[in-house]
């Protein structure tokens, strides 16, 4: 598969984040598939980032650690990220104070990289710009380097600056003046047929698929990565007539959203680990009085504060353990944008027919990427809420004990038959008891609704042919990277397969046996130290060959596997 | 009280019965407990909210344990977050009247912060505020409201910290509705209930709670001779905030009982939410929204 890799780099503030905006835009309006993802310190103003972007004809679902140019806003930017330029590369930047960049510069052509710069400050001053727009100037070199229709990237100029014309203005004769002071320098095709691709990131695509599923109340308390989820929720408002909440923290959060649910709605929550922490005794409250829940973790590496802008895989056990007490519940793993919106409809009606807690765990790296999509499928999934009417029923409907662990649930208020959604240990209509043959059967049925769950939720999916040359296993952003690297080393003739998990818990083992005994060499990739949801696998008797774990926050670049695979592959030979 | 409604017993009667439940109450005798949930039925029955027209939300505390003694849709959540749950209901479903009940412990320790926006968001429920000055069902310590000096179950010296003023708090945040009554008075209690349930916004009745297990310093006799009437009170104006601080300042010699504070010009929560305009429950908006215009 061919990619381009492009790196824009700098200090936060420097107006890195338009650039990659605008970039993305100009890319996906040439018909590119493409992912983009930002890098940033926990910090508004200064610390390094890095916005990168990644396009290709075919489909296209990870990031490159090694660009093919690298767009330096600043000095800073180029010293930090100099190794993640390929050789042979591409440099840009508008540093002008050559003295202070010369050991660098001669590294950079030593490793063969063409340097191209302009003054930044003097070109801008000589046409009555703001030396802050150096960003303009770059793109429109960037352009010219890739030799691309100046019309593609003169539009997405004027979409982003839209509402300000005055500015707008400017950058326009800034971007005709970055325009021509570059040459074409690399030929990296663009699509034959330009047509423009929409692109969202996955935090938007929960949104939408949370919005879809006809979720009427949003409750949340910001924490990175999730607080974009609300940033959304609440601008839509006005035009989905949801009720969107900020609350005065995470319990809060948790309590409207099961009391909404409780009283018939659809309602949702969504926070990172350490908020989630907050939740485990709403979790266990839930599990109890068996109300539907759906809360999103946006997962980002702990413990503590931890790393807050960067991304990992650490909470599956989190998701899996939270709240004191036995009860059942459903952990489900999305990977990217299209995953994300069909699976949080799967989640309401999960949490709907089965009257139990479901965590959807995403990551900093799903939540911010952006991914070029076909528009999303409306109705594809259906609305499935396992509510029955309250008439000619009696109390003890509600909690009757059952052999799926399922009962019947009524909207409260509806019709005469009141019930005691009863935290406290309860009989058939939530009558509290302590007595211990009622208490042991309640507890039972509460947690037979694992076993019929695990009926009715999907098996994993193998991507890739049946039987490989090496073989991966995994869950969450980690099919990203998969995909992308089965087409790659397909094109080179090595077979590897990858069983990706959506449903994490309880654990379908369906394919298990299979996957195992006819692929001789297969490795756990997880976004952990401990390989978590490995052990579960680990737990049914199977043996990985190896383990690719990554835990530093960053997430799985298309070359850690490519080198795994490499390193791996000549042992088994 | 609603006169005309008393005028036909019978069916006044039956309501309240209609209201109680065959599970046995498992409070000590004499708690205030079972005159606050009696006055409770007997509001429902006045107002004439029947089984389909509330839901009852209780904390965990020996008030909870209420939730399974009332023929009502009822909910027992968390100990300390039952206003948050309550509130949460009330915005799926404004056409239900939502009464949630917490102790001192409840709401001015474990979950004071739920207390504080609760006020602040003027939610649209009646909470009863079970006030005994101890943590009841855990055995008798001190909450933010024993007062200092008391030697309690873990603080055998005597209670070394100040208590909160439950009802300054609640006017220190610019509440719409700050009432009080106490247990032993059954008439009074579900005047001031009926009042809460008739207010738009978030009712906050301190209901003066005995607890003759654990706190035996104030039982209802105590109350009946130091509890005044506010209504018994010269020029009292009870939209006037300040009349109200004053009047709520003292903690140990005339309690005023009454609706102490109301501001009827306070909007509710879901009066102000622009993107609901127009709209009621939401339990009926749940299907497909097309996001077609929304990427
Ligand atoms: C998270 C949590 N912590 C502690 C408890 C134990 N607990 C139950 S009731 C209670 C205090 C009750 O005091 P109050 O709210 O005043 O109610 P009362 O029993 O006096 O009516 C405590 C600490 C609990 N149930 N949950
Ligand atoms: S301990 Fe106090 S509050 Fe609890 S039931 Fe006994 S008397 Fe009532
Ligand atoms: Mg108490």
């Amino acid at each position: 598969m061919k990619r381009l890799c492009i790196k824009i780099v700098g200090a936060s503030g420097t107006g890195l984040l338009s650039t990659g905006d605008i970039l993305t835009r100009a890319l996906a309006s040439l018909g590119f598939n493409l992912v983009s993802d930002r890098e940033f310190p926990s910090l508004i103003k200064g610390g390094h980032s890095v916005y990168t972007l990644n396009v290709s004809e075919d489909s296209i679902y990870s990031l490159s650690r090694q660009a093919d140019i690298i767009v330096a806003l600043d000095k800073e930017g180029m010293e930090v990220y100099k190794d993640h330029l390929k050789d042979g590369g591409i440099l840009l930047h508008a540093y002008e104070r050559f003295g202070g960049i010369k050991d660098l510069i001669e590294e950079f052509q030593s490793r063969n990289v063409n340097v191209i710069s302009v003054p930044g400050r003097k070109t801008l001053q000589e046409i009555g710009a703001n030396h802050l727009m150096v960003n303009v100037l770059l793109i429109a070199m960037l352009w010219k380097v890739l030799d691309y229709d100046y019309e593609y990237v003169e539009a997405a100029i004027k979409e982003k600056f839209s509402s300000k014309p005055k500015l707008l203005e400017i950058d326009l004769i800034v971007l005709k003046k970055g325009w021509d002071l570059a040459d074409k320098k690399l030929d990296f095709s663009k699509p034959k047929k330009p047509s423009a691709r929409r692109f969202i990131n996955g935090n938007r695509a929960i949104t939408l698929g949370a919005i879809h599923a006809g979720c009427r109340a949003y409750y949340a308390y910001p924490m990175s990565p999730s607080s974009s989820i609300l940033t959304y929720m609440a601008e839509l408002a006005s035009k989905t007539g949801m009720l969107v909440k900020q609350a005065e923290d995470e319990i809060t959060a948790a309590q409207l959203t099961i009391g909404s649910m409780y009283m018939g709605a659809r309602a949702m929550t969504a926070t990172s680990g350490g908020g989630f922490d907050l939740m485990t005794e709403s979790l266990s409250l839930v599990g109890m009085i068996e109300v539907p829940f759906v809360c999103v973790i946006a997962q980002r590496p702990g413990p503590a504060t931890g790393l807050p802008t960067w991304t990992g895989q650490g909470d599956f056990h989190l998701a899996k353990y939270a709240g004191h007490g036995e009860y059942a519940r459903l952990v489900i793993g999305v990977s990217n944008a299209q995953d994300a919106f069909d699976l949080i409809q799967h989640a309401f009606n999960y949490a709907e027919l089965y009257q139990i807690p479901v965590i959807v765990l995403t990551d900093k790296q799903i939540a911010e990427s952006l991914w070029t999509i076909e528009d999303f499928q409306e109705k594809a999934i259906p609305i499935e809420r396992g509510l029955v009417s309250g008439e000619g029923l009696v109390s003890s409907d509600r909690y009757k004990i059952t052999n799926n662990g399922v009962s019947k649930r009524w909207i409260p208020g509806d019709g005469p038959a009141y019930y005691f959604a009863n935290g406290d240990e309860h009989l058939e209509d939530g009558s509290l008891t302590e007595d211990a043959e009622p208490a042991k059967a309640m507890i039972a049925k509460r947690i037979r609704k694992k076993e019929s769950l695990l009926q009715a939720i999907e098996e994993p999916v193998i991507y890739g042919e049946e039987i490989a040359d090496i073989s991966f296993l995994g869950w969450g952003s980690s099919l990203n990277v998969m995909l992308d690297v089965i087409a790659d080393f397909a094109e080179r003739g090595v077979k590897v397969n990858y069983l990706h998990y959506r449903y994490l818990f309880p654990l379908k083992k369906g394919k298990l046996n299979n996957f195992f005994t006819k692929n001789k060499s297969v490795h756990l990739i997880e976004g952990n130290y401990t390989g978590q949801f490995g052990q579960d696998i680990e737990a049914c008797g199977h043996e990985f060959a190896g383990k690719l774990l990554k835990w530093n926050g960053r997430a799985f670049f298309i070359e850690d596997v490519i080198e795994y695979i490499d390193q791996n592959l000549n042992k088994n030979l | 009280m609603n006169l005309p409604l008393l005028n036909n017993l019978s069916i006044y009667e039956e309501r309240v019965r209609s209201l109680q439940t065959n599970n046995v109450l498992t409070w000590c005798s004499g708690c205030g407990n079972y005159g606050i949930l009696n006055a409770v039925t007997h509001a429902m029955a006045l107002e004439n909210i029947g089984v389909e027209d509330a839901i009852l939300c209780f904390d965990v505390g020996c008030n909870g344990n209420a939730s399974h003694n009332i023929q009502a849709y009822t909910i027992h959540g968390l100990h300390g977050r039952v206003l948050s749950l309550a509130a949460g209901i009330k915005i799926a479903d404004p056409t239900k009247t939502i009464i949630a009940f917490g102790g001192d412990g409840a709401t001015f320790s474990e979950g004071v912060n739920h207390f504080v926006h609760s006020v602040r968001n003027n939610f649209p429920i009646v909470f009863i505020f079970h006030n005994n000055e101890n943590y009841g069902l855990t055995t008798g310590q001190p909450s933010a409201t024993t007062p200092c000096g008391a030697k309690m179950n873990a603080a055998p010296d005597g209670v070394s910290t100040q208590p909160i003023n439950p009802l300054q708090f609640a006017l220190s945040l610019n509440p719409s509705f700050v009432a009080r009554t106490y247990s032993g008075n059954a008439q009074h209690m579900t005047a001031t209930i009926q009042k809460g349930m008739q207010h738009k916004g978030f009712a906050f009745i301190e209901v003066l709670q005995a607890c003759p297990t654990y706190n035996k310093e104030t039982p209802d006799e105590w109350y009946a001779a130091h509890v005044k009437d506010i209504v018994e009170h010269p020029n009292y104006d009870n939209r006037d905030i300040w009349d109200a601080r004053r009047i709520v300042e003292d903690l140990n010699d005339t309690f005023y009982i009454g609706v102490l504070y109301q501001n009827t010009d306070l909007p509710d929560f879901l009066s102000v939410q622009l993107s609901r305009e127009g709209k009621l429950r939401l339990v009926d908006e749940v299907e497909h929204v097309s996001i077609n215009n929304f990427y």
